[in-house]
Order: C-alpha cells, then sequence, then structure tokens
C-alpha cells in the first residue's frame, strides 16, 4: 500500500469522479455529498468497468411503508454499465446480494490534494 | 521452492467463436435492397417514429416492455446496445476477444409477426443482400444466417437454395417469437430438407416478451420474470414440436440449435420427456429410443448463461445433458444481457472443455466458418484427434 495524488480537490467537486490507475489497479474515487469514496472498478459480476457506470439513486421498498416503491440514495448508487449491478458507493455494498461488499480505499483531502491509498 | 503450475490459459489464447451476435437493420439501410414493388412500404417504414425494437410496421410490437423501458429508475446505462456497421462489430467482438462472430437481426428477430407474409419475405431477402453488400466481406470474420421466414416456405426455400453455397451463411434462422404454427408443423419440413442437403443447421431465436400468440402469456408483469419466461418457454416448446412430429429422425443430419435461454433447461426438459415416453411411446412411434437420445445431438447457446453461486453446479448440469460437445458460447452482443466470453471461460473445466465450449464446439457445428490464422495450427492438432 502506498499514497498516491490523484486529483486536486477543486477537481472532484459534489458528483464528481475521476477513474485512475495505481499500479495494475484501476480504482474509481468519487465525491458524494462532499466525503470522497473510492472503489475497484472492476465489477462483482463479470469483471465489467463499474465505476464508468451512472450515478444516480435507486428504488427502495421498506416494510414500514407496505414495500411501497421509493426513490433514495440518490447521488450514491452506482450502476455497472454492463448489466447495472448496484453498488452503494460509500460502502462498497452491493445491493444485490447481502454478502458482497467491495472493498474500498482509503482517500482523503490533504490541502489541496485528493490523497489515495492503494 | 516455488511451484511451476504452468501458463494458465487465457481468452487471448484460444478460438472464440460466438454464436450469437446482432446486427441493427433499418428501414432506411434495407429500402435499396428490396424489390421495386415493396420499396415504397420500406421507405413509408423508415418516415415511422424510430423505437428500439419495436419500430412500428417493421419489429411488431413486443407485446410487452422492453427492459431499459420500464425499469423503475431506469438502469443507467452507458453505451448505446446497438451495432450499425460490419467494422464496429468486429472491433467490439476484439475487444471482448471474440474472433468470430454469426449475426442475426435485430428487428427481424420479430419478422415471424409481421402479418403480411409476401412483406416478410421481402424484407428478408432486402436483408440477406444487404448483408452480404455490408456485413460478410471476405476478409471479416463475421457469418450470417438465412432468415426462414414461416409466413412462405417456398421463398424461404428459395433463400437457402440461393446461399447454400455461400461461404458466409452458415445457418438458417428460424424467427421463433410469435411464430405459429410451431416449426415442428410439417408445413416447415421442406425447409429443414434443404438445410440439411445444405449442411446448415436451423437456429431458432426468440424475443423476450409475451404476447397472446406465442410464446404464451404465463402472466407474467415484471422484467425480471418476463425475461426469465420468454426465451426459455420458445426454446422448449419448439424443441417438443420438433419431437412431436419426428423431426430428428426424418431429418437426421439436420442440426438444430437452440439460442438465448441459458442451459439450465436442457436437464430438465430431457428427463421430463423421457419420463412421459415410457408411458406413450405409441404416440411418439418414429423413435427407436428415448426423447434424450435425440436431443443429446440438439446444439445449445450459452447465453444468458446461469451464474450459480458454485460454478460447478452448472458444469455439473451440463455434463447432465451430456452438453460438452454440444454446447457453443455466445454473447448475445450488443444487448443490454450479454455474457463476457468469462462467463463459460471461467468454469471450472478443463482446458480441453474451455476451448470446446469457447469454439471447437462451434467449428463442428458451423464447419463452413474460416479459421483464423492465429488458431489454424491448434486447430489441426484437435482435428487429428477427432
Amino acid at each position: 500500500m502506498a499514497e498516491h495524488v490523484v486529483a486536486r480537490a477543486a477537481e472532484l467537486p459534489p458528483g464528481a469522479r475521476r477513474v485512475v490507475r495505481v499500479g495494475r489497479l484501476e480504482i474509481g474515487v468519487f465525491n458524494v455529498g462532499g466525503t470522497l469514496h473510492a472503489l475497484p472498478n472492476i465489477c462483482t459480476h463479470q469483471f465489467g468497468p463499474l465505476c464508468l457506470g451512472h450515478v444516480g439513486g435507486t428504488v427502495l421498498a421498506r416494510a414500514e411503508t407496505g414495500y411501497r416503491f421509493e426513490w433514495g440514495l440518490d447521488g450514491q448508487i452506482i450502476s455497472c454499465p454492463w448489466h447495472g449491478l448496484e453498488f452503494d458507493l460509500t460502502t462498497g455494498r452491493c445491493l444485490a446480494y447481502p454478502r458482497v461488499r467491495l472493498r474500498t480505499y482509503p482517500v482523503r483531502v490533504e490541502g489541496e490534494e485528493i490523497i489515495l491509498t492503494a | 521452492m516455488a511451484i511451476d503450475v504452468g501458463p494458465r490459459l487465457s481468452l487471448r489464447d484460444v478460438l472464440i467463436v460466438d454464436g450469437d451476435v446482432h446486427a441493427h437493420e433499418q428501414p432506411e439501410q434495407i429500402a435499396p435492397y428490396v424489390a421495386p414493388r415493396w420499396r415504397e412500404a420500406v421507405e413509408n417504414a423508415a418516415r415511422l417514429p424510430y423505437r428500439y425494437l419495436n419500430r412500428p410496421g417493421w419489429s411488431p410490437g413486443a407485446g410487452h416492455m422492453l427492459p431499459g423501458a420500464a425499469l423503475p429508475g431506469g438502469r443507467g446505462k452507458a453505451r448505446e446496445e446497438i451495432v450499425w456497421s460490419a467494422a464496429q462489430m468486429t472491433q467490439q467482438l476484439a475487444a471482448l476477444d471474440i474472433d468470430v462472430g454469426i449475426i442475426f437481426p435485430d428487428h427481424f428477430l420479430k419478422i415471424a409477426a409481421i402479418s403480411d407474409g409476401a412483406f416478410a419475405a421481402e424484407l428478408a431477402r432486402g436483408y440477406h443482400r444487404w448483408l452480404e453488400e455490408l456485413w460478410l466481406d471476405p476478409e471479416n470474420d463475421l457469418y450470417a444466417a438465412i432468415v426462414a421466414v414461416p409466413h412462405d416456405v417456398d421463398a424461404a426455400v428459395a433463400e437457402i437454395e440461393r446461399y447454400a453455397g455461400h461461404p458466409k451463411f452458415v445457418g438458417v434462422f428460424l424467427p421463433t417469437c410469435q411464430v405459429y404454427p410451431l416449426w415442428g408443423h410439417r408445413r416447415y419440413w421442406r425447409i429443414y430438407e434443404v438445410a440439411q442437403e445444405a449442411g446448415l443447421p436451423v437456429m431458432l431465436h426468440s424475443v423476450a416478451g409475451s404476447s397472446w400468440a406465442f410464446p404464451f402469456n404465463t402472466e407474467q408483469h415484471t422484467g425480471i420474470a418476463v425475461h426469465t419466461a420468454s426465451h426459455v418457454f420458445a426454446m422448449m416448446a419448439n424443441l417438443m414440436s420438433f419431437m412431436e412430429t419426428g423431426v430428428p429422425v426424418r431429418f437426421p443430419r439436420l442440426a438444430i440449435v437452440f439460442s438465448e435461454a441459458g442451459l439450465t433447461w436442457v436437464p430438465f426438459l430431457r428427463m421430463r420427456l423421457d419420463k412421459e415416453y415410457n408411458e406413450n411411446r405409441r404416440g411418439w412411434p418414429y423413435y427407436a429410443d428415448r426423447p434424450s437420445a435425440y436431443i443429446r445431438k440438439m446444439w445449445f447457446m450459452t447465453q444468458p448463461v446461469e451464474e450459480p453461486e458454485n460454478p460447478r453446479d452448472l458444469v455439473d448440469l451440463i455434463r447432465i445433458y451430456d452438453g460438452e460437445d454440444q454446447t457453443v458460447f455466445a454473447s448475445d452482443w450488443p444487448h443490454h444481457d450479454f455474457d463476457h466470453p468469462r462467463a463459460v471461460f471461467d468454469l471450472p473445466v478443463s482446458d480441453l472443455v474451455k476451448q470446446k465450449l469457447m469454439g471447437l464446439n462451434a467449428l463442428r457445428l458451423w464447419p463452413r466458418i474460416r479459421v483464423p490464422a492465429k488458431y489454424a495450427a491448434s486447430v489441426t492438432v484437435w482435428r487429428n484427434t477427432l
């Protein structure tokens, strides 16, 4: 593990992303509502380029509402461009499979730089 | 002490034949290739609003929503699921490590539902001329299927005979979505006779969707369920239709290929038919042996390949339907539910079985395929073992 400067903080405002190459790894760095998150650019399904997918919300259905379809987690959910498998950017959790969670990489702002540890 | 396990086979080392990719035929493109008496009709179709796989008068309504159109909140897909040219197809397949592709249509997957049989026959002719000129350059590794319109068997037979010797037409596509009657009916037998003589397999391909006609309306209303049922029931019903009229015995050299239904239905149907046959052999007196003895000679495209948590489960199922030599990889590129070659290549099987599934079985099924130079030596070695 080593630290890498992957962007200037100003280049990644809320809602923005950057996919970077660190050695042989491809990692997507996302600013979700002011907090940075980093995930591997590999979907667990057929290993597609997950971090190139659409970021938005998703459909939720909760017992409390009698499983009414609701829209939520806006800006937090990424869908793999290949088949649409959804992951929570803030946790790496796969929405469809409770036991599947992508590893996340530590990423922080230091001064004007964004530093990824990978 | 390091242990050398030898080089691992990679996708790039292996001949990959893709049994099912899709071109995108539009009336604007097909119009120049249809006979003058129908050209105006096709040009009129070009003025109708474009809808993906649902263009009025061109690809009759799916009878159901298409994936992406009604999924709650959309899927946020980032790519256009259309291939517009042979060059694009070649480039995109190369990016997937796929060496050879066999082309099926997009809109004309539903050609059986076009009500005017004469129009449908002319569309098929125009499509074949369009493919010939724009997609099947002798220098590329793309091949195509001759569309057999069910409405007009004479027209279908004429097209098969026309292209019987063409090196780039490798099979006969039997449009299965909304076909009536099903493909076992005696009215279609001349198609099988001609295909058999020409050494061309027949390939069935349906569409995701259900209608009052066929595939039957089993009362699914959400995309997941419709997509689970539609292609699979279309293939199962037609396999049974072939069995019902004795097609495997009347045309013993005819290869029959099923597509886009995955693989896990095959053991189910074989076992059920074998069970029923015990009681009712007289209903199918053509056969000298149980149904599975004939089904084991049929062919099955992998896509959309099932992905159980334990991949050995799928390997076991392939063994159960005797599929090692009869299963061929298909991606369904560029459709939404395409399979990356890894989905089949990564199965826990031997290197030889991997190569069979990814390309060697396809060479036996479609012997017209010219082996790309890169693989010529290894394929020759394999052919000598047969």
